[in-house]
């Protein structure tokens, strides 16, 4: 399983989430396989994609998944305190885990002896899993994704270098991005209906 | 979420406890200031509230804390980062911080709210002016108001007698037209003393 595979996986398993990509190519390569207005591409701001996906759970009752990287959860682990200290919010925090920073020339991400499911456990995340290959992880965010109403880890070990060329940058204007996401969220969040 | 509970039992800043007549006096207005303030928030539209605990910002933490229930985040960029998920679900935020935190949040600034447009309501304290000469604040303190306004986000520095139109102020930004505005906290605005 590469990123690819995995966001393919989650764009797969999803209809109308809002799903909050992060920073590098994690929101590149969704918007490539399929660009949905339930999706935010967060294309600054390393390390805040789960605090935004805690600030729309908190606000509209949907579940919300995040799509995070190693790097991004090793730059502020103290989202997970922030989303740990909030037990009733239907938060599916996804770490895609490649070991590098792959969108800054692929050096290597500091957490060879960090075990994140561990750390989110004891940051208050109720439910932790892990995967590292296709077929448990798409088992698990369907399961998931059906009774979703607490925050959720899954640690995704990716196993396989990506295959193709990066994506390009995401170059549409950030504030229509922003509307065209909100529009969503007020679309399908039953506590506006 | 913290329950609601009784305002008058809300605490006052131990360094004001002096002699009982100064106390009383000081005290009631500090608070009464705070209080005016969280309720002008509450009146015009303005929720949910996050914010990382800072001493110039206490009374006022206290009032919104029992008044409207305030989420305590750890960090102050992450709480910018709840609030925008907030804003972006059609809430109008409020995020409170010492500038300190400001200092911690400048990326999420810079990357997020300014260029996807996010609006919330950042109440910023001024450790670093007067009557705060600590050293080790003085920094931010120079830079709160240029780094605010050059970002982009347009500010305004609390006084007393116009705390309303003041909050009225920042809902015309961000309840109205939905853009960043923030409100700044003088350190003696609620009584804090060096």
């Amino acid at each position: 399983m590469n990123k690819t595979a995995a966001i393919r996986e989650v764009i797969g398993a999803t209809v109308d989430e809002p799903i909050v990509f992060t920073t590098g190519y994690s929101c590149r390569v969704a918007r490539s396989i399929s660009d949905r207005p339930n999706h935010f591409y967060m294309t600054g701001s390393m390390g805040l994609a789960a605090s935004i996906g805690v600030g729309i759970a908190l606000s509209s009752a949907l579940p919300v998944v995040v799509v995070d990287g190693d790097g991004s959860l090793a730059m502020n682990p103290g989202c997970l305190l922030t989303a740990g200290a909030m037990p009733n919010i239907p938060l599916l925090h996804l770490v895609l885990d490649d070991g590098l920073y792959e969108s800054t020339g692929g050096q290597g991400v500091p957490s060879q002896r960090v075990d994140f499911t561990a750390l989110a456990r004891a940051a208050g995340y109720r439910e932790v899993s892990r995967a590292d290959n296709l077929s448990t992880f798409g088992k698990l965010l369907k399961k998931l994704l059906e009774k979703c109403s607490t925050p959720t880890f899954v640690h995704c070990v990716l196993t396989s270098r990506e295959m193709t060329e990066p994506p390009p940058r995401i170059e549409t204007d950030l504030y229509q991005h922003h509307l065209r996401f909100s529009q969503h969220l007020n679309r399908v969040n039953p506590e506006l209906q | 979420m913290p329950q609601p509970c009784d305002v008058t039992a809300a605490p006052i800043p131990p360094r004001r406890i002096r002699t009982g007549e100064v106390f009383m006096t000081v005290a009631n207005t500090d608070v009464n200031c705070a209080s005016i303030l969280s309720a002008a928030l509450l009146e015009r539209g303005f929720s949910p509230f996050f914010g990382t605990p800072c001493g110039i910002l206490a009374p006022l933490y206290t009032q919104l804390e029992c008044q409207g229930g305030l989420w305590t985040v750890s960090r102050e960029d992450n709480a910018v980062g709840v609030a925008a998920g907030a804003a972006m679900a059609g809430r109008s935020p409020v995020v409170l911080m010492q500038n300190s935190g400001l200092g911690q949040s400048v990326n999420a600034i810079a990357s997020l709210v300014v260029p996807y447009g996010i609006p919330m309501l950042l109440i910023v304290s001024m450790r670093g002016i007067a009557p705060d000469f600590t050293t080790e604040n003085g920094v931010m303190g120079r830079l709160t108001e240029p780094l605010l306004n050059d970002s982009g986000i347009p500010t305004v520095r609390l006084d007393a007698a116009s705390v309303i139109q003041q909050v009225e102020w920042g809902r015309s930004f961000v309840v109205e037209r939905r853009l960043p505005a923030a409100l700044l906290v003088p350190p003696a605005l609620f009584g804090w003393q060096a």
